[in-house]
């Protein structure tokens, strides 16, 4: 009896977590013969159309802001993985003057807020010479604390035998970072790509500040933008909204055991 | 040490460090220097000394964004660092099935804030369910459309914000609830504690670390409240719900004062690490 009242306290708040993507969805299928809004809400579609899904599609370059985006996650991912393993293995395996220090410099840029430094980047990026292009989106976006300091966590577990195996074998630092190293941190490997996909994915603000040409945009821009353009159909926003979530949910919901993991992994340290 | 020279180390940090030195000290460099400085970007910066921070000093709608930044912070406090440790509390049982509802809960962690904006857009609506609900329970005799009301406008987006991070600062509560040692539990239940009882003496002293770093990042993320803003309201009605970081926003990419944004936002740095040392202390001092 106890266990049943939990599950419908627990069912109660899952639908106020879900219910405005519900409403959402349900609005991006009705059929144009069925209000978006009344009272009471009548939240079922009769029948489900996918007319504003293709309407959504056309009014703005969906296919393009879509492809953008995997641009974005296709160069950001790996190279956020990399640039990140390759700092952290100096910091958790090699004694070096500095070693301190540079971990200090990395873990300052947590206390750089994002939005504090929006203008001053954006003029760097401009002087650059890569203002409005897709190495501006990309290379600010590519040091994180975050990263480097799971990554050292990881690689300071990585037992000492298996490593001087190698070394006397002959293998010099780079074979080692390549073929111990990253296949023994696999799983955090894993953790930083689900997070780095979710955020770049997702990303917004960066992007709008850097890009001028809208043909450039990723996907979540693209849907402020037609969040944007006046006389949009609530339907036609509710579908574009709804595309552009897909993807995040779908990786979310196959690795969210990893996810978890990994936000506990980062609180732990 | 075959392979290992004095600077084999360097090499392997020297990706990390490149992008620190450009778009980390640089642009930080930058900003200190543009705050004593006028630039429109069309024209050369030329050097103002403190007039940027004076003109702040007199600025209306600054000390309005700062007012409703701040409200955003007291705002989001329940929401952020009070509500997400119940939740973890709950979702910590032992239950068939919880790890779905914790994935629920998180869901909207994981989604954009611009599809978050768009979908609360519906709820709000003034035939949205939200009305639907309140005028159905009698709280309400006429609809509001909240985000085109400068009284209700402010606290929807807070609403929103806190909705959006909700799970993510559960995930830090449960973090910490799964190092406490159960048989805690069970010898206050021999002694017949009860739940509120359990959670005051064990689970909140147990939890102070956390609920540190909860209060560390609810402030961090409060005074940067941007994209909800820039979706939803544009910082209106009537500055109801202008920003610190929306107003930092506009003033430098709608109105090209890239010099005044700049010393705004060295305000606002100082400001944040000066909000996370007296946290630190002060939660330091407390375990």
């Amino acid at each position: 009896m106890r266990r049943a009242g939990m599950y419908v306290l627990l069912t109660a708040i899952a639908l106020v977590f879900v219910g405005p993507f519900l409403i959402l969805l349900s609005a991006a299928v009705k059929p144009s013969s069925q209000a978006v809004f009344s009272f009471p809400p009548d939240v079922i579609p009769r029948p489900p159309v996918l007319d504003w899904v293709e309407e959504a599609w056309t009014v703005i370059p969906f296919p393009r802001y879509v492809l953008n985006s995997v641009i974005y996650v296709g160069a950001m991912v790996p190279l956020h993985v990399l640039v990140s393993a390759l700092c952290a293995y100096p910091l958790a395996r090699m004694r070096f003057r500095g070693n301190n220090l540079i971990f200090l410099a990395i873990l300052s840029t947590m206390f750089l807020p994002g939005e504090v430094m929006l203008i001053p980047r954006f003029l760097v990026v401009s002087q650059l010479g890569m203002a409005d292009t897709f190495a501006g989106v990309i290379l600010p976006g590519l040091l994180s604390a975050f990263g480097i300091f799971l990554l050292r966590q990881t690689f300071a577990g990585v037992p000492r035998e298996i490593v001087d195996a190698a070394r006397t074998d002959g293998c010099h630092e780079l074979r080692i970072f390549w073929h111990v190293m990253l296949p023994a941190a696999r799983p955090t490997l894993a953790i930083l790509g689900i997070f780095g996909f979710i955020s770049v994915w997702n990303s917004f603000i960066w992007p709008l500040v850097v890009l001028k040409d809208s043909a450039k945009y990723p996907i979540a821009l693209g849907i402020a933008y037609l969040a944007g353009i006046t006389g949009t159909d609530v339907r036609t926003l509710a579908a574009g909204t709804i595309i552009s979530i897909v993807p995040v949910i779908v990786i979310f919901m196959l690795m969210q055991r990893h996810v978890l993991e990994g936000m506990r992994g980062a609180v732990k340290g | 040490m075959p392979g290992q020279r004095w600077y084999t180390p360097y090499l392997f940090a020297l990706p990390a460090l490149a992008l620190f030195g450009v778009f980390f000290v640089w642009p930080a460099l930058t900003a200190i220097q543009l705050s004593f400085m006028e630039y429109d970007v069309v024209s050369p910066p030329e050097f103002v000394g403190l007039d940027n921070f004076v003109k702040m000093m007199g600025d209306s709608k600054f000390w309005t964004a700062t007012l409703n930044s701040v409200l955003f912070l007291i705002g989001l406090f329940p929401l952020l660092v009070v509500a997400p440790l119940l939740l973890a509390v709950l979702v910590n049982q032992r239950l068939p099935g919880i790890r779905t509802f914790r994935m629920l809960y998180y869901l909207p962690v994981v989604t954009s804030m611009v599809a978050v904006a768009v979908a609360w857009e519906y709820v709000f609506h003034q035939q949205g369910v939200l009305n639907w609900i309140l005028t159905g329970a009698g709280l309400l005799d006429q609809p509001i459309q909240y985000l085109l009301d400068p009284f209700w406008a402010l606290p929807a987006l807070i609403l929103v914000e806190g909705w959006k991070s909700m799970g993510f600062y559960m995930m830090i509560y449960l973090a910490g609830l799964q190092t406490i040692d159960s048989s805690l539990y069970e010898a206050a239940r021999v002694d017949g504690a009860s739940a509120w009882h359990r959670l005051r003496r064990i689970t909140v002293p147990l939890m102070i670390p956390y609920i540190a770093v909860a209060i560390t990042m609810e402030m961090l993320d409060a005074m940067q409240v941007f994209t909800s803003v820039y979706v939803m309201t544009k910082g209106g009605p009537q500055d109801a719900t202008l920003t610190l970081g929306y107003y930092i926003w506009s003033a430098a990419f709608e109105h090209y004062e890239m010099g005044y944004a700049s010393a705004m936002g060295l305000v606002l740095w100082v400001v944040l690490i000066g909000m996370a040392m007296l946290n630190y202390r002060v939660t330091r001092g407390r375990s």
